[in-house]
C-alpha cells in the first residue's frame, strides 16, 4: 500500500501541528488584535516552525488552482486583513493597500518593511498554500506579541495567482511599491511566459502602479536578472532608477537583507542582482 | 453510415453573395445568385504534412545535443563501445489508440471590403490569408499567405486599414501581423499584449472620439481593454463575470454583450466601464437542456444531477437592434432586443426553434446563419444550414425557408461525392467544445 504523505498521516507531528494552526488560525485571522482583545491576555503565541509548513517549491501559475479573489476590486474586503485599519463607526477603510510583495514567500520582507512604513498597508501575495499559511500564522502570532504597541497591523497575506489575478484586487494607480524579490526562474526557454516578469505582464503591474511607482527587483540569478532588466527597459511605461538612487533608498537596503532567501543567498555568499525601475507618466494616447 | 460532415461555422460576405463554410479541414465557398440558386464557387483543403516540419526540428535538437556532447567531449556510443553518429532523424509515429488529429480551421473573417478571407487552421497553428477572387471561374479562393504562429491562434479579428490582422493566441498572447509582409522562416515576433489565460475572443474598436481600442476576452473571467497601437497601456477590465468568457461582441455607442460560462448575458459600456444590465437565460434554456449537458463524471455528485452548460457564441446584427446567441448543444437560437430607450437593456424578442443541435451562429447585415449538428437525418440529409431572416412587416425573425434549401441542395450535390468531406459518425470531428473550458479548480497547492 501507499504510504499517506507526511502531511495527512494522522500520526504524524506535522499533521497534528498543522491542525493545531489551522484551528487557531481560523479563530484569529481576521480578528482585530489589541490589548483589549481577551484571547491573549499577555499570553504570548510562538512563531511557527517553518519546518512544519514544508511544500514543493514550485507551482504552476497556468493550472487552476483553487483560488479565491474578488470579482472586481471593490468587491474586495480588506478589513478582514487589516482589521485595525477598519472604521468602526462607517465600516470603511481608513488605508488602502500601497505596497504589493509578488510572491513573499516566508514574509521576511513584509516584517521588516512594517515598522519602516507604518503608513502604508502592505500585502503579500503567495500562490503556496501551506507557504501562505506559515506567514498567516506568523503575522497571528507577531500582532499578538506586539498587541500593546499594535505592530504589524499593517501586513497581511493572501493566497492567489497574481499573475492571473492582480487586477482583480487593486484599481488602477492603486499602488506605489511592487516587490520582486528572488521569483522562481523557469531557466528553460520554453518556460519564459511563467516568469513573473514578460512584457505582457508588466503592462498590468504599469496598470496598478501609479505614475511614479517603483518596480523592485533582485534575484540571485544571473540570467534571470538580465532577462529582467531587458524586459523592464525595453517597456515603455517603466524606467531603471540609477546605482545611486539604489544606494540611498531604505527597501533596497531591507530587500537585500531581510528575505529568507537572500539570507540564503548571504550565507551561501552568492551574489545579489538588484534591479529597480520607476513607472513613468502615461504618454498621450495616439 | 457515412454522412456529410455537419458545417462547423460559416461567414457570409458584407453584400450577401458569398458564403464560406468550414467543413473539418476544408473552406468552400457558394455564390448566392439572383436566380435563388446557390452555387460552389471555390474550394481549398488544407494538406498541409506535419512530417517534413517534425523531421526538421528533430534534426535540429539532434545536431544541437551532438555539438553540446561534442563540447563535453562526450561521445555516442553503441553497445560494443564503437562511437556513433546519428545522421538521419527519426521521426515518430503516433501508436496504436494514439487520439486523432482533427485539422480544425477556424474563425473566418473577412477584410471590410470583402476582398480578402482570412482563417486559422490548426495544422501548423498558422493564419491564412486568401485572396477572393469574384471574377475567377473556377476556385475563387487563392491561399497567398500563411503565417505560422508558436501557439494555436484561438481568435483573430481585422483591422479597418484591411492589412493588419490581430491574432489571439490560447496561450494568452496577442500578436499583430501585416497581411503585406513576409511569413518569417523562424518566429521572432514579440507579443502586443497577453494575458495569463486561454484567449477566447478579440476585437477592435474605436470610441467616439478616434481612439482604437483592443478588446480581449479570456478563460479566466477577465475583459481586458487596452489601447492600441499604444497596447502595452491597459485601460481597463470589466469585471463581473464568474466563470469563463467565451466570446464578446459590440455596437455602437460603446455597447459590449458578453457570454460564457456564467448564466448571465452581459451588456456593458465598454468606454465608461460600467455593467449596464444583465439577462439571465437559465430559466429559457431548462426546456433546451440534454443528457449531454450534465457535468463530467470527474466533477459530478453522487445524485448525477450537476448541470452544467455555457454560451458559445453571441452576436450583434450589426443594422437591427438585436443580438443573438445559443447555448452549446441545444437546439435553439435566442434572440435579444437591446432596447433603444434604455441603453443597453437586454430583453428575450424570440426563441427560434431548430430540429437539431446548433453547431455555429453568425450574422451578417439582417440575416442570421446557423449549422446545424444534422449527422442524424433521416433518408435524404438536410438542414445544414438555417438562413433566419428579420421581416420588418411582422418585426419577427423567420427562416428563410427556400434559400436553405437550396443551400441543401448545393451541399449535397457538390460535396456529396467527396469522400474526403464525407464521415463515419465516430469520425466526425467534435463540434461541442466550449463546456471544457469551465475551470473546476482541481489543483489544490
Amino acid at each position: 500500500m501507499k504510504t499517506k504523505p507526511l502531511s495527512q498521516d494522522p500520526g504524524s507531528k506535522r499533521y497534528s501541528y498543522r491542525i493545531n494552526k489551522e484551528e487557531n488560525r481560523k479563530e484569529l485571522k481576521h480578528v482585530k488584535i489589541d490589548e483589549s482583545s481577551l484571547v491573549q491576555q499577555g499570553q504570548k503565541i510562538d512563531l511557527p516552525k517553518k519546518r512544519y509548513y514544508r511544500q514543493r517549491a514550485h507551482s504552476n501559475p497556468f493550472s487552476d488552482h483553487q483560488l479565491e479573489y474578488p470579482v472586481s476590486p471593490q468587491d474586495m474586503d480588506w478589513s478582514k486583513l487589516y482589521p485595525y485599519y477598519n472604521d468602526g463607526g462607517t465600516g470603511q477603510m481608513t488605508k488602502k493597500v500601497t505596497i504589493a510583495d509578488i510572491g513573499c514567500g516566508f514574509g521576511g520582507l513584509m516584517i521588516d518593511l512594517s515598522p519602516a512604513f507604518p503608513e502604508d498597508l502592505i500585502l503579500g501575495m503567495e500562490i503556496r498554500v501551506q507557504v501562505t499559511n506559515y506567514v498567516e500564522d506568523r503575522i497571528i502570532a507577531l500582532r499578538n506579541n506586539t498587541a500593546s504597541k499594535h505592530g504589524f497591523q499593517n501586513i497581511n497575506v493572501l493566497r492567489g495567482n497574481a499573475m492571473k489575478f492582480l487586477p482583480n484586487f487593486f484599481e488602477k494607480g492603486q499602488l506605489s511599491k511592487m516587490f520582486f524579490c528572488f521569483p522562481d526562474p523557469h531557466f528553460k526557454q520554453r518556460k519564459h511566459k511563467a516568469r513573473i516578469i514578460t512584457n505582457t505582464l508588466l503592462s498590468e503591474y504599469a496598470y496598478v502602479l501609479k505614475e511614479g511607482g517603483v518596480v523592485y527587483t533582485i534575484t540571485d540569478v544571473k540570467d534571470l536578472h538580465e532577462w529582467m532588466v531587458k524586459h523592464l527597459e525595453e517597456h515603455p511605461l517603466f524606467e531603471r532608477l540609477s546605482k545611486e538612487w539604489e544606494d540611498n533608498d531604505k527597501c533596497v537596503k531591507i530587500m537585500r537583507n531581510a528575505t529568507e532567501e537572500g539570507k540564503k543567498v548571504e550565507r551561501k555568499k552568492g551574489d545579489k542582482f538588484v534591479a529597480c525601475f520607476t513607472r513613468l507618466p502615461t504618454p498621450m494616447i495616439l | 453510415m457515412t454522412v456529410i460532415h455537419p458545417l462547423q461555422d460559416t461567414l457570409t460576405s458584407r453584400d450577401g453573395s458569398l458564403i464560406f463554410a468550414i467543413i473539418k479541414n476544408c473552406i468552400l465557398s457558394f455564390r448566392y445568385q439572383s436566380s435563388n440558386e446557390w452555387e460552389l464557387v471555390g474550394k481549398w483543403s488544407d494538406d498541409f504534412d506535419k512530417t517534413q516540419e517534425i523531421k526538421k526540428n528533430v534534426a535540429r535538437d539532434q545536431q544541437r545535443q551532438t555539438s553540446e556532447n561534442e563540447n563535453k567531449n562526450k561521445k555516442l556510443k553503441s553497445n560494443k563501445g564503437d562511437s556513433i553518429t546519428k545522421t538521419v532523424a527519426k521521426v515518430p509515429s503516433p501508436g496504436i489508440g494514439a487520439p486523432p488529429i482533427y485539422s480544425y480551421i477556424r474563425n473566418l473573417k473577412l477584410t471590410a471590403d470583402d476582398s480578402r478571407l482570412i482563417a486559422c487552421a490548426d495544422s501548423d497553428k498558422s493564419v491564412l490569408i486568401f485572396d477572393v477572387d469574384r471574377a475567377s471561374k473556377t476556385n475563387i479562393l487563392k491561399l497567398t499567405k500563411r503565417f505560422s504562429f508558436p501557439k494555436r491562434p484561438n481568435a483573430i479579428t481585422v483591422a479597418e486599414d484591411g492589412t493588419t490582422v490581430i491574432v489571439a493566441d490560447k496561450f494568452g498572447d496577442v500578436y499583430s501581423i501585416d497581411i503585406n509582409s513576409n511569413p518569417e522562416e523562424k518566429f521572432t515576433q514579440e507579443p502586443i499584449l497577453g494575458h495569463v489565460s486561454m484567449l477566447t475572443d478579440v476585437h477592435m474598436m474605436k470610441d467616439s472620439t478616434g481612439h482604437t481600442f483592443l478588446i480581449t476576452s479570456d478563460r479566466d473571467e477577465h475583459i481586458k481593454i487596452s489601447h492600441y497601437p499604444q497596447c502595452f497601456i491597459v485601460d481597463k477590465w470589466l469585471f463581473g463575470h464568474k466563470h469563463f468568457v467565451s466570446s464578446i461582441c459590440c455596437d455602437k455607442d460603446s455597447l459590449l454583450l458578453s457570454a460564457g460560462g456564467d448564466v448571465n448575458i452581459f451588456a456593458w459600456d465598454w468606454k465608461t466601464g460600467e455593467t449596464l444590465s444583465t439577462f439571465d437565460y437559465s430559466g429559457l434554456i431548462k426546456p433546451y437542456l440534454s443528457d449531454q449537458h450534465l457535468a463530467p463524471s470527474r466533477f459530478q455528485n453522487e445524485d448525477n444531477s450537476i448541470i452544467e452548460f455555457a454560451v458559445s457564441r453571441i452576436v450583434k446584427l450589426s443594422n437591427l437592434p438585436f443580438a443573438a446567441f445559443f447555448v452549446e448543444a441545444t437546439k435553439c437560437i435566442m434572440i435579444l432586443e437591446i432596447s433603444e430607450k434604455e441603453k443597453g437593456k437586454l430583453s428575450l424578442k424570440q426563441i427560434i426553434n431548430l430540429p437539431y443541435n446548433v453547431i455555429s451562429l453568425s450574422a451578417q447585415n439582417d440575416e442570421l446563419q446557423v449549422t446545424l449538428d444534422n449527422q442524424k437525418s433521416p433518408n435524404v440529409q438536410n438542414n445544414f444550414v438555417k438562413f433566419i431572416q428579420y421581416n420588418p412587416n411582422d418585426c419577427v425573425f423567420v427562416d428563410n425557408d427556400e434559400k436553405s434549401n437550396k443551400f441543401d441542395d448545393v451541399i449535397t450535390q457538390s460535396v456529396g461525392r467527396d469522400s474526403n468531406l464525407n464521415a463515419e459518425e465516430e469520425c466526425v470531428y467534435p463540434l461541442y467544445n466550449i463546456s471544457s473550458l469551465r475551470k473546476h479548480g482541481e489543483h489544490y497547492s
